[in-house]
């Protein structure tokens, strides 16, 4: 079966899945100007920009070849839970008769096509080399995330610029021709050097700024779609950390409720100090994340959305009193195929120029003030 | 002691329970009224402003209330019915309240409506954070809500009859059931199904009264709520899986009933700007009625008012509708 997939993050993980599985795997070519073009062309106008974007990417693959698309449903009032119909409606629609397209909804809802997508993706392959191969998958995400992190927190100090995404790229094309564990392990030590020989600058711990990214997580996981925000921010001299690593949100999702690490139930917890229930998406962990950065001493928070995100609005119709009551300031981008990059840099440079004031400890008064024009003029909210 | 209940959202269908229920327990019940200009304006103000329409207008009617009453209230929205829910805005809306209207503080109350299967939310169980607010029992409670739903079932029926739903809630008002019973009638041209949420079609603002200004053209109108939730249902049968929020599903399932019925001869579909389920449902609709052979159109509102496009378009589509009738009864003929 010639398989594709919809990117998210760092996508040779999902190339490997299928590769253990022993597919024959099409690469779809990273999300660009026409993938977005392309899906906007034949998705609903109302829809948000992930669908749009996927949608893109599904064209894209099947272009190269691909005949069998692999995707996850969902589960809750999320409407991205019936994104993979709609998918399937427009490819349909477009004469696509031959593409299959799976999608794995949560096991909870329908245990029954749960498995029978399972057996499909299974490919024959025995059940002991399924288990083990995932399980070395496991501790792939584990390190390629391990590895980003340790990336977000070296390149604002990077005294060559550039080299530590050159870096990362690198890591990238090592990583995809890991095949066993043992390999895995050894890839990783290499890797690691690799970004600690990379020179930076001292700064004091005074002056560095921390900001924390959390959103709805297509956008969060996404550069192509983003902008690649991670990037700069980085290139700003500023310290990242997103609310979602794929090995995090596996942990969270995917791994038998009792070996799942306590984490999660504390940032839901964190987060019902504001929205009471679980109202779908990443609501309820957006809030949670938010009061957790602050609560590690983050100076800042970009909150990234899609435009018209049913469980996002609500978050963000909560930030300014959030921001307020634990005195921490946030930036909420709203995302669609509008939105263009010259904007989006100008808001994240104001944005981190304030928080750098902020920490060099100008008074509170004089920031409020410019602030409250800000909100007036655009649709950032801080304080 | 005052409670205000917004006259915006699910007023519309739920308002006769709500009503009757704080009244029987001593409650002096506001209605905050339809809405205006100034009600809109002030929800616009204190919402984010990508969020739709009617939650703009929602959080004005909360500021009116609150104004005039002691607590406001706003229910919880998250399920009623087994494995929907709402759309999340209305899962968090007390909270997305808290966020935005200062004033409220302290004086929400939003029982959590969680049902596995009851559209009459009528659970004494939903109601029970009235004991620890105001101290009463909860056989208070659980009496008043059964006094409720009766009323509630009535007004339903006059639904099902073929009343629209604010036409349903004027009789509640008047109480004059029985003659509003025998008074639906149907001498119009034309037929047409006008699909969307109670809040968007009925909020005379925000629609700008398309029902009357269809009606005045001359056309018979039905409406998802004279489609009882079973048969609804079981218009979805042959969706692998149904949609998540239940209202959507009703519209949908609503639409695919009209679809199928020869009375109707076109279908219009009302939805707010930046409604999320909608993206999905109005695309389902439209495939719908094309493979019905049946003219669609979509009226998009939002919280920008002037109504000539509006007019324009109802005038040309009801007048295609009419066209096209004669031409099918002079070939008859």
């Amino acid at each position: 079966m010639k398989v594709s997939f919809p990117y998210m993050g760092s996508a040779i993980v999902y190339k490997k899945l299928f590769e253990f599985l022993e597919h024959e795997v099409v690469m779809p070519p990273k999300p660009t100007q026409r993938t977005m073009d392309l899906g906007v062309k034949y998705s609903p106008e109302f829809a948000c920009i992930p669908l749009k974007m996927v949608m893109g990417t599904y064209l894209e693959a099947i272009e190269k070849g691909a005949k069998v698309l692999v995707t996850s449903g969902g589960h809750g009032p999320c409407r991205a839970g019936f994104y993979g119909d709609t998918h399937r409606n427009i490819l349909k629609s477009l004469g696509y008769d031959d593409v299959e397209l799976i999608i794995f909804d949560a096991p909870q809802d329908n245990w029954r096509a749960f498995f029978r997508n399972v057996q499909k993706i299974r490919n024959g392959v025995p059940w002991h080399k399924v288990i083990n191969r995932m399980y070395t998958l496991y501790r792939f995400v584990q390190k390629l995330d391990e590895l980003e992190k340790m990336v977000q927190k070296i390149r604002p100090y990077e005294v060559n610029k550039g080299q530590t995404t050159q870096v990362w790229n690198q890591i990238h094309e090592k990583f995809d021709k890991v095949k066993t564990r043992k390999q895995l392990y050894e890839v990783y030590e290499e890797c690691k050097q690799m970004l600690l020989s990379i020179p930076t600058r001292k700064v004091d711990e005074k002056d560095r700024i921390r900001v924390g990214i959390v959103g709805e997580i297509y956008v969060v996981m996404e550069s192509s779609i983003n902008f690649g925000i991670e990037e700069i921010l980085g290139n700003l001299g500023v310290e990242v950390e997103r609310s979602l690593y794929l090995f995090e949100w596996i942990n969270d999702n995917l791994v038998p409720w009792i070996l799942r690490p306590k984490r999660f139930k504390e940032i839901i917890k964190k987060g019902q100090r504001y929205i009471k229930i679980l109202i779908g998406g990443h609501a309820v962990e957006t809030v949670g994340h938010i009061i957790d950065f602050k609560e590690r001493g983050f100076d800042g928070i970009v909150h990234l959305m899609p435009f018209a995100c049913l469980p996002e609005l609500v978050t963000q119709s909560l930030i300014p009193k959030i921001s307020k009551e634990i005195d921490i300031p946030i930036l909420s981008l709203p995302i669609d195929e509008q939105t263009g990059k010259a904007n989006m840099l100008t808001r994240i440079e104001a944005f981190i120029d304030l928080l750098k004031n902020r920490k060099r400890g100008k008074t509170r008064e004089i920031f409020i003030d410019n602030i409250q024009e800000d909100v007036q003029e655009e649709r950032v909210v801080m304080v | 002691m005052k409670i205000a209940i917004p006259h915006s959202l699910l007023y519309y269908y739920y308002f006769p329970l709500w009503d009757t229920f704080f009244k029987e327990l001593g409650f002096e019940v506001v209605d905050t009224g339809p809405t205006t200009k100034d009600i809109l304006d002030k929800g616009s103000k204190a919402a984010v402003s990508d969020i739709c329409a009617p939650i703009k207008i929602f959080t004005g009617h909360v500021i009116e209330g609150l104004k005039v009453a002691d607590y406001v209230f706003v229910p919880r929205f998250a399920r009623i019915k087994k494995p929907e829910y709402f759309c999340p805005k209305f899962m968090g809306l007390p909270d997305i309240i808290e966020g935005t209207v200062e004033e409220s503080k302290g004086r929400v109350i939003s029982p959590i409506i969680n049902e596995k299967n009851n559209e009459n939310i009528s659970s004494p169980k939903i109601y029970e954070m009235l004991t620890e607010m105001f101290g009463f029992s909860y056989r208070e409670i659980r009496l008043a809500i059964k006094r409720a739903e009766e009323v509630f079932e009535r007004f339903k029926k006059l639904m099902h009859s073929g009343l629209s739903c604010d036409k349903a809630l004027d009789s509640y008002r008047t109480g004059r059931w029985e003659e509003d019973l025998r008074r639906v009638k149907k001498d119009g041209d034309v037929t047409i199904a006008v699909l969307g949420y109670v809040y968007d079609v009925y909020d005379s603002f925000i629609s700008m009264d398309v029902i009357k200004k269809l009606e005045n053209l001359g056309v018979n109108i039905k409406t998802f709520e004279m489609v009882p939730q079973e048969v609804a249902y079981d218009n979805l049968k042959h969706y692998r899986k149904r949609l998540f929020w239940t209202f959507s599903n009703r519209v949908l399932g609503a639409g695919l009933h009209y679809l199928k019925d020869p009375e109707v001869d076109g279908v219009i579909h009302v939805t707010a700007f930046g409604c999320g389920p909608d993206a999905i449902v109005g695309r389902f609709l439209q495939y719908e009625s094309d493979v019905a052979g049946k003219p669609f159109t979509t009226l998009r509102v939002d919280e920008h008012t002037g109504e000539g496009h509006m007019i324009t378009r109802i005038e040309a589509f009801v007048d295609m509708l009419k066209r096209k009738k004669w031409a099918k009864l002079s070939e008859v003929l």
